[in-house]
């Protein structure tokens, strides 16, 4: 499989009353075609920022983001936006879909950007509305009017409306209950097969068994990689596995 | 510190932009408030102030033409009675003279005196500047000579006096309380010894005029005094001609532009603070929704609603204060400015002191109005829960209706989103069509004041009537000037139309048009209410002297000219800003029952396409008819000449409003734009982090403004088309002035529109610019 993404030496350095602060390291890494990658590790590891600067949503200090062969880190602001249109969806934990457009228009207001045939993307928005279990009923509601895990869902479907080369996914369970979480990672596990590739932030074991790449970020580098192979359901080995890795990281 | 202004100080770091935002919008309100009080109390005033100081006493009167038999033991005579004191003076007397004043001539009683004027015990004449080297062949003129008449000390004064012309050097602008006005109708001019002697040595038989300044004993009305003198004079010499004027009735013409300027900044004014009132609600009420969360954790950590309310109290009451010292500041650095419109048709020196009472009432004013507005907006504060404020409210959504919906809708994305985001802030649209409508109205009152005093002068507004020419002739010869008149092919509607000043039950007087028929005159909109009179035995008079009286249409009043008295029917009211409103039209038929007709000149008013058209017209007239000729006048070359203040008022109107207008387009979508951010930077940062541009965003933001904007100037402009004049009627009934018909020109209001439209559009994109500095990152770090 093709890389999607290739870091160079990317670094990330915060500033913070004059105190450096180097969230991440001379970090190297390869994001592949088809996988669902995980990336773990402690709090304030540097998991997030990993995401979003391997998405463009923000800057790296040094080194370099290749994103289907550009580099993402030398576009400006708008660059980067046109960039993320066609080739990023995002999932994040708050569901951050916009209150005043309805769950049709959330997810037609991403489709739209980037083909103009009004009928071809509302088809396209209402086959993957309903494949993420958004009933037609839920499709002229606001997001306040649906519960936390339908949003999230509607989440999905705006990220995976594009057809994007990858979807960005930081703790999308984070702000669920276990039930509304495990139908969000059903969906985005049922895309991954159909495949689509997935980069998820995640500190929950269960949503990180999803992946088929674990990668564990711990003071800015990747302190380790766990190849887990593709999900099946009920596979307890990979349960154990999987915890196993995360013990031996000092997890 | 105390707690209050510690939260204060903290409200005011948080919100720096919106606060120095609404800190212009009261600078402005009260400075244009202090400019206006300053006119009103300061500026306006003036008049009376100035003919107090020169000793201006009640009245003063003129009597020229003729003064056989009337010399100064005679006015003595006349004045002891009813006089505490007076002052008479020998002058030259020019009536209805032509002068240079200007781009053009304006017509004035020309009354010229030597050095000796500057002696007089009443109704003094002081320089105001001079030069004392320019000492042969000099004149002194009014100092409205030098505020709006286009003249300055070293410059030569060229006028014509009969078939004579002179060359005089300016030496100084004087102040005088009777004479320094063209709206007045009379200039006193002063020259040296020499050209003044020379004056009288020609004139002094036939234009030699006595000149008296008194003051009324206690109970003696001015008005009878007036009737009784011109009667006495008349009945000692008929071909006498009288001229009195009260002070009262001087200040008010003087004072007339001055009172428009007022009138027209008080409205500008209040309009303003509406525009304050709605921002303030806004910004206060935005203030307390998007700091929920901090209001919250104040109250969980024991700040009192009153520790809250009152540290916003202080935040905007502080503004407020802030704003109105640098406004008042402000306020008397424009002010110069301002008066010298307000005092180019007083030709008054005025210097711009510091007013302690409009300064302090313009601070309060700003101060009390924050403060309750304030006070009223945070009355919510008291409500919030600290729970509930910590999860920012509980928001009770009432979606009506998906609008625009995106898969339905036809319309581009950035348009249908647009339109979405403009759904959902009614609010503001609501306050920006307001807002909008507002400057709308006001900008269409500028082009009015604009187009019919500067572009298209509209006199008749001001006057009884407009013409191109006239050409007056001896009784003699009244015929065959009609005739050579009609003869001609480059003219028309020649009318027969001349004034006198008929009494009314003894009490006053009216100055009288007599037409030869009425339906000839060009200015028919000067009776507003009834008809003019179309038989012998009717009138039409003044609505202002029929209101002082008690007349109506329908009702008969007494006239009196020498010693006859008859009585007419009202039928018509007329509208005038000029004899303190003492004006009445009657035609022939009806004039012939009091007067003679045999003595009296043939007044010829005619109409012609151009100003080069009436002079060759006047001058071959005077060739024909040589001698004969009483009096000629081009009205074009006057109307620009008396236009002239008009002129420069309604240019500056229009300018300042233009300015104010554009600053509180401005002002107003900064503050409305950047709340809107502020509050929808969430959505911003979504919109990014999906691939949205920061060029789209701005344009969505920007044109989610613009319906209620294009609505606004839409609908503002057919409104302010139909209220302009009924709001100018409102303003102009000040001045006597009830039906006034202005002319409001739809390409330049099409234009405004236009105008306000496009400059909203530029200012909505460039205050959205702020939308490049939201980074979908930031945005959620910042959750």
């Amino acid at each position: 499989m093709r890389n999607i993404i290739e870091t160079r030496k990317l670094c990330k350095t915060f500033s913070n009353g004059g105190v450096q602060q180097h969230v991440l390291k001379n970090l190297d890494l390869q994001i592949k075609e088809g996988d669902f990658t995980v990336i773990m590790g402690p709090s304030g590891a540097g998991k997030s920022t990993l995401l979003y600067a391997l998405s463009g949503m923000d800057k790296p200090t040094l080194g370099q983001v290749i994103f289907s062969g550009e580099d993402i880190t030398k576009m400006n602001s708008d660059k980067l936006a046109v960039f993320r249109r066609t080739h990023c969806g995002f999932v994040f934990q708050q569901t951050y879909l916009v209150d005043s457009m309805s769950v049709m228009d959330n997810v037609l207001s991403a489709g739209l950007l980037i083909n103009k045939n009004k009928a071809e993307v509302t088809k396209k928005a209402e086959e993957i509305l309903k494949s993420v279990d958004i009933s037609e009923e839920k499709w002229g509601k606001f997001p306040t009017q649906i519960s936390g895990g339908e949003a999230q869902r509607v989440g999905i479907a705006r990220a995976l409306i594009n057809k994007p080369e990858l979807v960005f996914a930081d703790e999308p369970t984070g702000a669920l209950n276990s039930k509304t979480g495990k139908d969000v990672l059903d969906a985005l596990t049922k895309f991954n097969r159909d495949g689509q590739s997935i980069v998820m932030v995640t500190h929950d074991i269960t949503s990180a068994r999803r992946g088929n790449r674990i990668l564990y970020v711990r003071d800015g580098e990747i302190a380790g990689e766990l190849d887990l192979g593709a999900y099946v359901t009920g596979d307890k080995e990979r349960h154990q596995k999987l915890r196993d890795f995360l013990g031996g990281m000092g997890w | 510190m105390n707690k209050t202004f510690i939260l204060a100080r903290s409200h005011f770091r948080k919100n720096k932009g919106t606060t120095i935002g609404l800190l212009c919008l009261m600078l402005i309100a009260v400075m244009l408030l202090s400019a206006s009080l300053l006119l009103i109390f300061d500026a306006y005033p003036l008049a009376t102030r100035e003919s107090e100081r020169l000793d201006s006493g009640s009245g003063r009167v003129r009597i020229y033409n003729n003064l056989t038999d009337i010399d100064e033991e005679f006015i003595d005579e006349l004045l002891s009675e009813d006089c505490v004191r007076y002052d008479v003076q020998d002058c030259l007397c020019y009536s209805a003279m032509p002068v240079p004043f200007g781009n053009g001539k304006t017509t004035v009683a020309l009354v010229i005196d030597d050095d000796s004027a500057f002696e007089k015990e009443m109704g003094r004449t002081e320089v105001v500047t001079e030069d004392t080297s320019i000492a042969d062949d000099y004149i002194y003129l009014p100092y409205q000579f030098y505020t709006s008449g286009g003249y300055d000390i070293g410059d030569t004064y060229s006028f014509d006096l009969l078939d004579r012309t002179y060359d005089l050097t300016v030496r100084g602008f004087t102040t005088t309380p009777y004479y320094g006005c063209n709206n007045v109708g009379g200039f006193e001019v002063i020259v040296d010894d020499d050209t003044y002697a020379e004056l009288y040595e020609i004139d002094g038989e036939e234009y030699a005029c006595l000149c008296a300044v008194y003051e009324l004993k206690d109970g003696v009305k001015n008005s009878k005094f007036e009737i009784s003198l011109n009667d006495k004079v008349i009945a000692r010499n008929s071909r006498a001609i009288v001229s009195p004027m009260s002070i009262e009735f001087t200040n008010e013409q003087r004072t007339f532009m001055s009172k428009i300027i007022a009138v027209s900044f008080m409205v500008v004014t209040l309009v303003i603070f509406v525009v304050v009132f709605l921002m303030l609600t806004n910004c206060i009420t935005n203030y307390i929704k998007e700091n929920m969360k901090t209001l919250g954790a104040l109250k969980a950590i024991g700040y009192t609603s009153s520790d809250i309310r009152a540290s916003l109290l202080v935040l905007f009451g502080s503004c407020a204060l802030i704003g109105a010292l640098i406004g008042i500041v402000l306020s008397y650095v424009i002010m110069p400015y301002i008066a010298s419109f307000a005092i180019a048709q007083m030709g008054i020196p005025y210097t711009v002191s510091f007013n302690a009472l409009t300064s302090i009432a313009s601070m309060l004013a700003i101060v009390a109005f924050t403060c309750i507005v304030t006070a009223a907006a945070v009355i919510k504060v008291r409500k919030i829960e600290p729970i509930v404020a910590l999860r920012e409210g509980t928001e009770s959504h009432n979606f009506r209706k998906n609008r625009f919906a995106l898969n339905k809708t036809h319309a581009g994305l950035d348009f249908s989103l647009a339109m979405k985001t403009m759904c959902f802030n009614m609010k503001q649209n609501v306050i920006t069509f307001f807002v909008i409508g507002i400057i709308m109205f006001l900008c269409t009152i500028a082009l009015l004041m604009y187009y019919n005093f500067n572009k298209k002068p509209r006199l008749e507004i001001l006057t009884f009537e407009i013409t191109s020419g006239v050409v007056a002739v001896d009784p003699d010869t009244a015929d065959e000037l009609e005739a050579y008149l009609e003869s001609r092919d480059d003219l028309y509607n020649v009318r027969q139309i001349f004034d006198v000043w008929f009494t009314y039950n003894g009490e006053d007087s009216l100055k009288v048009y007599i037409c030869d028929d009425t339906s000839k005159l060009k200015n028919q909109d000067v009776c507003y209410s009834g008809r003019l009179p179309e038989y012998d035995n009717e009138i039409a008079v003044s609505g202002r002297f029929a209101k002082d009286y008690g007349f109506e249409i329908g009702d008969e009043i007494p006239m009196t000219y020498g010693d006859d008295t008859y009585t007419y029917l009202i039928t018509g009211l007329i509208q005038t800003t000029n004899e303190a409103g003492r004006q009445g039209v009657l035609n022939f038929a009806g004039a012939e029952h009091l007067i003679d007709f045999e003595y009296i000149p043939g007044y010829y008013w005619f109409d012609c396409d151009d100003t080069e058209t009436t002079a060759a017209i006047i001058d071959d007239c005077s060739e024909e008819f040589g001698d004969h000729i009483v009096a000629t006048m081009n009205f074009n070359e006057i109307l620009e000449g008396s236009m002239t203040t008009f002129k420069g008022l309604a240019a500056m109107m229009l300018v300042f409003i233009c300015i104010i207008s554009a600053a509180l387009i401005l002002l107003v979508l900064y503050l409305l734009i950047k709340a809107f951010i502020f509050s929808k930077r969430k959505d911003y940062g979504i919109y990014k982090a999906i691939g949205y541009t920061s060029n789209s965003l701005i344009l969505q933001t920007a044109l989610s403004f613009m319906p209620s904007i294009i609505v606004s100037a839409v609908v503002f402009s057919v409104v302010s088309y139909y209220v302009a004049n009924p709001y100018m009627n409102l303003i102009m009934s000040f001045f006597g002035i009830v039906k006034s018909n202005f002319v409001i020109p739809v390409p330049g209001l099409a234009a405004i529109a236009l105008g306000v439209i496009v400059i909203s559009f530029l200012f909505a994109m460039f205050e959205a610019r702020k939308i490049k500095d939201i980074e979908a990152y930031n945005m959620l770090l910042a959750e």
